[in-house]
């Protein structure tokens, strides 16, 4: 058991993590009956923070809520393994090659925003050219994943100009002895190269994306891996 | 006043009995639902304000949470803990979910500014209905350390991360996670959560 990660149980249990914090400490739950139990017997005590703060409800709430929950399919029983799958899917947005010359504006700032600290001038300018570049290509895609409080990863790609770039903000550093491996996964996965964050940001331009369907992030031992040894904490879709 | 009453008795009906609710609801019964929901909408509704702050975006992120209770009723599972605690969880995460990406998309000022013209409408059922419990779990958050209510505080009711209640408290990150942690365990122990 890492120690390290055991002793997150309080703020995982208070929400105090980030996204990714949380993924890798779910994981160690899952290997982990003490920390489950642990874990369970917070999560009760924490409700009794929340249960403390009760306050009347305003009535057209219950009327609004039973309107909608009629109109809503009920999931099936299931492991909660979807849980975090949906969680990324509802902050992925994938713009159309159309909406990118839209968003071009937005991106360039976003892309001043993700690089504005401690950075030379001259690497800042390469990065704006690098994805104001492939921001011409016509199918340039764009996805955000998380946010910049919890940890944020964009991905620019292109098709036509067969590569990408993956910038990220506010992420934290990778656990101790391991790094973010990017990966291309399709009809086989190979290795896009180390994610090293310094400050929460990190840019990792990969050429030849080729006919992979996705990029994942995984956490990997320090220097990466051959092939994906965990779950990805990351994913995003590349059409 | 009615409504408040049975509010209040129906705040302690057994745990074994809203775990029956669950598992009707999860069968697609309406009613139980609607019996679900005032057990929990007082609780869920008073911890995202104390989180979000803003009315109206509390009143959304409730109901959200309150259809999607509705629609993972089936995933909810009795040995992993009450309905209470399932539902509490999912409303705290949801809050701070909104509390960050509030905070990510910009000016915290201009939010900041709105929470404090937000309509003042619950101070006095805010006391009545929960006097009881608030006065146990203040009598416990007393018996930690500063340190250690001012963490648990500023992470459970203000939505910050450690990181952030790090920086707020100048103290470093491992005493941080530390003290967040004792603090639950003392906070435990003294309510009795078994």
């Amino acid at each position: 058991m890492n120690a390290d990660v055991h002793a997150l149980t309080g703020a995982y249990v208070l929400d105090a993590v980030s996204d990714l914090e949380r993924v890798e400490f779910e994981r160690h739950l899952g290997d982990c009956d003490a920390c489950r139990q642990e874990v369970a017997e917070l999560r009760e005590t924490a409700t009794r923070l929340g249960t403390a703060a009760a306050v009347e409800s305003p009535p057209w709430m219950k009327t609004a809520v039973m309107a909608r929950i009629s109109q809503v399919r009920q999931l099936p029983p299931d492991a909660g393994a979807l849980a975090s799958r949906r969680r990324a899917s509802r902050w992925a947005l994938r713009v159309s090659s159309a909406a990118a010359a839209v968003l071009l504006v937005t991106t360039t700032v976003l892309g001043v925003q993700l690089m504005r600290t401690e950075q030379s001038v001259e690497d800042a300018q390469a990065q704006t050219e690098l994805m104001a570049s492939i921001l011409r290509a016509g199918d340039a895609q764009l996805v955000t994943q998380g946010d910049s409080s919890s940890g944020r990863m964009v991905m620019l790609a292109s098709r036509a100009q067969d590569r990408m770039v993956l910038v990220t903000d506010g992420l934290p550093a990778a656990p101790a002895g391991s790094d973010y491996q990017a990966w291309t996964l399709g009809d086989e996965t190979r290795s896009a190269g180390l994610i090293k964050p310094e400050d929460g940001r990190a840019t990792l331009e990969v050429s030849g994306i080729d006919t992979a369907q996705q990029v994942g992030i995984t956490v990997e031992p320090a220097g990466g891996s051959d092939q994906p040894t965990t779950q990805t904490i990351m994913q995003f879709p590349l059409v | 006043m009615g409504e408040r009453i049975r509010r209040l008795r129906e705040d302690t009906t057994a745990a074994s009995d809203t775990a029956e609710l669950m598992r009707r609801v999860a069968r697609g019964d309406e009613a139980a639902f609607e019996r679900l929901y005032d057990v929990l909408v007082g609780p869920l509704f008073g911890a995202i304000r104390r989180i979000v702050r803003d009315p109206a975006q509390s009143e959304e992120v409730t109901q959200e949470v309150m259809v999607e209770l509705w629609r993972s009723a089936a995933r909810y599972s009795p040995e992993r803990g009450s309905v209470m605690t399932f539902a509490m969880t999912l409303a705290h995460r949801r809050a701070v979910d909104r509390v960050r990406s509030a905070q990510a998309s910009a000016d915290r000022e201009d939010t900041v500014g709105r929470r404090e013209v937000g309509r003042p409408f619950d101070e006095v059922s805010e006391q009545v209905a929960t006097r009881l419990e608030q006065e146990q779990v203040r009598r416990c958050l007393a018996t930690l350390t500063e340190l250690q209510r001012e963490s648990v505080v500023l992470a459970y009711y203000g939505g910050r991360t450690y990181r952030e209640v790090g920086e707020l408290l100048e103290t470093p990150l491992g005493t941080i996670k530390t003290r967040l942690r004792d603090g639950l365990i003392r906070l435990r122990d003294c309510l009795g959560v078994a």
